[in-house]
């Protein structure tokens, strides 16, 4: 049994005599000084500068940005417009008609993530002329410069193929390769024994089959990620598919969808995860017309940080900015490949599209 | 009462029941009744720390004319909508749907704020969209130094503001209690504008209903604690600006309502609780924005422009009508309102001019 020897306020007169003694255990002492140091720590801040703790300068935070990475879409068009690619903090919306690519980008994101970055890309995308000048001014990293890390991918619709994914994975291998080869001709060569199983072994694959399971999945990411430090970017493909039927409730269906995106804002900036969320469109009839915009409307608009919309052209592809508080509405031209994921325009008309 | 040899002592529950200045004027009549007054004095100082004593008019208007300004946005023309600025003491609300500009606003006002004047803005932000690299931009935009210069001024500025991550309405309301005492204790901080983008997402999750199925934190507090807990940090924001003389800006997005027209999300109880209200839409495809006030102190009743007097007496011709018509409801009042409130932030200079005159 503890003794307490004397409890004072905040302004340093007794409330409990030395005479008290308290019958407690020490685990409960323990958890009683923990809760009261919990409360009193607004004095304990005296001395800080901040005049909230946790809070962040504005200036602070534009040197922490700038040292974030960022997962590159392979496209340089598209990374343009991005501001480098998809940012590691903040949860990105990806919308568009089926077939357009979504699942695509889903399974670039995944790969992609561990193996390549931005100047790297650059460098084999470019033309011959802008490779070798970047050989020369880029500065060699001291691995292949990726983020390295894992993905996680939530899959709701059941549209994740493995064959794709492989083929991904291989083409990622082989550009790299090719990079070893360019780059290192002069200094020690590293041998690259990476194989297409290993990039897929680094992707968690969860199957989603019902609203429920959804939610569960997303209250448990937060401990899973804190076990695999190492996952830096979360796919879900697609978000609410599950959220639109089968609810009566949509009072409740508002509640439950505002929780889940204040979670993915909150997992997103607590491990720098970059969120990317795959969705449907719908048609809506306003202002006299019918027009396409994302699934569940505008209680769900405002759940993303960045949104992209991507859409047909005639016979091309475009993605458009939507929703950014930091880059500009813009639109760029994308193509889906056979050996890769998505390429540059330009580019592919040499190559032929799927 | 019981009276001993050595102190003169009253029961508490005699303290609490009967009148403090009884017990004063029985305890002078005492002569060793030392420890009482001191406890009475005590009590009393108390009480007066936890409410505001009692203010009259003349007081309110010097605080008001003396410690609540008027904060600049930046943007000439909001000012002009606004006849100065956001002003100190005032909650104000950005409400528009999804991507109307309400987060450029807000880092907008943050920038011209920790520009223009001293003291810090804190900024909290609920869904990741509080952007270092816009803020340096908009900074960039509004200072007109040369380029050795405005670097400092841009870390001058940045240092001044504070941003800080909520993700549900707990944090916010210990943060929120946090920034009191840390204003109350220490004299020297000064925070002149606080934002919270947006307040709305902290606050749908709660909201409304109770059920087996609900979310773990409704399942806690029940069913009205989520109105509660709006209202409570409605009140809290308030207080702070009003205390501290600072500016409370938040932001709301919007749901459908009757008929595919979109309303302000929050419902009813909240409508009443910002003292100004600003709903920003934008043209589809457009990049300008519009602003109108939906709520103001007193900004619609005065004559700012001749378009707004002429408003208010088509609306009492109306009322006159619709006593032998059909009822004329709100909707299309606010419509007809509207309409004439948006050339108020397109006026150019020289209209100014005239109505100087």
């Amino acid at each position: 049994s503890f003794m307490i020897v004397g409890v004072v306020d905040k302004g340093h007169k007794a409330v409990l005599k030395p005479e008290d003694k308290l019958k407690i255990s020490e685990n409960e002492a323990l958890e009683i000084l923990k809760a009261a140091s919990h409360g009193c720590r607004l004095d304990s801040f005296e001395g800080s500068h901040a005049i909230v703790n946790g809070a962040q300068t504005a200036w602070e935070m534009l040197h922490d940005e700038a040292m974030l990475t960022r997962i590159t879409t392979s496209c340089t068009d598209l990374d343009n417009i991005l501001g480098g690619g998809i940012s590691c903090k903040e949860v990105t919306e990806i919308g568009g008609v089926p077939g357009i690519g979504k699942t695509q980008f889903g399974y670039l994101f995944a790969i992609l993530d561990f193996c390549i970055n931005l100047e790297l890309l650059l460098l084999l995308r470019g033309n011959r002329n802008y490779r070798i000048q970047l050989a020369v001014n880029v500065q060699i990293p001291a691995d292949y410069g990726g983020l390295g890390g894992k993905a996680i991918y939530i899959d709701t619709e059941g549209s994740f193929m493995v064959e794709r994914a492989m083929q991904i994975a291989e083409a990622c291998i082989k550009d790299m390769l090719e990079y070893d080869g360019l780059l290192r001709k002069d200094s020690q060569t590293r041998h690259l024994k990476m194989q297409p199983k290993e990039l897929l072994g680094n992707i968690f694959y969860f199957r989603i089959c019902s609203y429920t399971e959804q939610i569960a999945m997303i209250n448990f990411l937060e401990k899973f990620v804190s076990e695999h430090k190492d996952v830096k970017v979360v796919i879900i493909d697609s978000i609410t598919l599950h959220f639109r039927q089968d609810f009566d409730d949509m009072a409740l269906r508002t509640r439950v969808l505002s929780g889940m995106a204040l979670k993915l804002m909150k997992l997103a900036k607590t491990f720098s995860l970059a969120v990317v969320l795959l969705n449907q469109v719908t048609t809506k009839y306003s202002e006299g017309s019918f027009h396409l915009s994302l699934a569940l409307g505008d209680s769900w608009s405002h759940a993303c940080t960045n949104r992209v919309i991507l859409y047909w052209n005639g016979n091309e592809r475009y993605a458009y900015i939507d929703k950014s508080p930091s880059l500009r509405s813009a639109s760029a031209p994308y193509s889906v490949l056979y050996n890769f994921a998505v390429l540059c325009n330009h580019a592919s008309r040499k190559l032929g599209e799927i | 009462m019981a009276n001993t040899q050595r102190n003169f002592m009253v029961p508490i529950e005699d303290l609490l029941i009967h009148d403090l200045y009884v017990l004063v004027a029985l305890a002078e009549q005492q002569s060793d009744s030392e420890r009482l007054k001191q406890g009475i004095t005590q009590v009393l100082s108390i009480i007066d720390g936890q409410h505001q004593p009692w203010l009259n008019g003349m007081d309110l208007l010097e605080d008001a004319q003396q410690s609540k300004h008027l904060l600049s946005t930046g943007c000439e023309r909001i000012d002009f909508l606004l006849q100065g600025g956001l002003r100190e003491g005032h909650l104000t609300e950005l409400v528009g749907p999804s991507s109307s500009g309400k987060t450029q606003v807000c880092l907008q006002v943050a920038s011209n704020v920790a520009k223009e004047y001293s003291g810090s803005v804190v900024f909290f932000d609920t869904g990741n969209s509080f952007s270092p690299k816009r803020i340096e931009q908009i900074v960039g935009q509004l200072s007109d130094h040369s380029d050795i210069e405005s670097n400092k001024l841009i870390e001058q500025v940045m240092n001044n503001i504070v941003c800080h991550p909520v993700f549900d309405i707990f944090t916010l309301l210990d943060v929120l209690h946090q920034l009191e005492s840390k204003l109350r204790s220490q004299g020297g901080s000064k925070v002149r504008l606080l934002i919270v983008d947006s307040i709305s997402s902290l606050i749908t999750p709660i909201l409304g209903g109770s059920g087996a199925q609900d979310t773990d934190l409704l399942v806690l507090c029940g069913e009205s604690a989520g109105h509660a807990l709006m209202i409570s940090a409605g009140f809290l924001l308030k207080e702070l600006a009003r205390r501290h003389n600072l500016s409370a800006v938040v932001t709301n997005h919007m749901v459908s309502g009757e008929g595919g027209t979109l309303k302000p999300a929050l419902g009813e109880s909240w409508k009443s609780m910002p003292h100004v209200r600003l709903h920003l839409f934008r043209d589809s495809k457009s990049s300008i924005c519009n602003m109108s006030i939906l709520r103001h102190p007193y900004i619609n009743l005065q004559l700012i422009i001749e378009d707004g007097w002429l408003t208010f007496e088509i609306e009492r011709k109306y009322k006159i009508l619709s006593s032998r018509g059909p009822p004329m409801d709100t909707k299309s009042k606010l419509e007809y309102r509207l309409k004439h409130w948006q050339p108020v932030a397109s006026v150019g200079n020289n209209y100014l001019e005239q109505y100087a005159n």
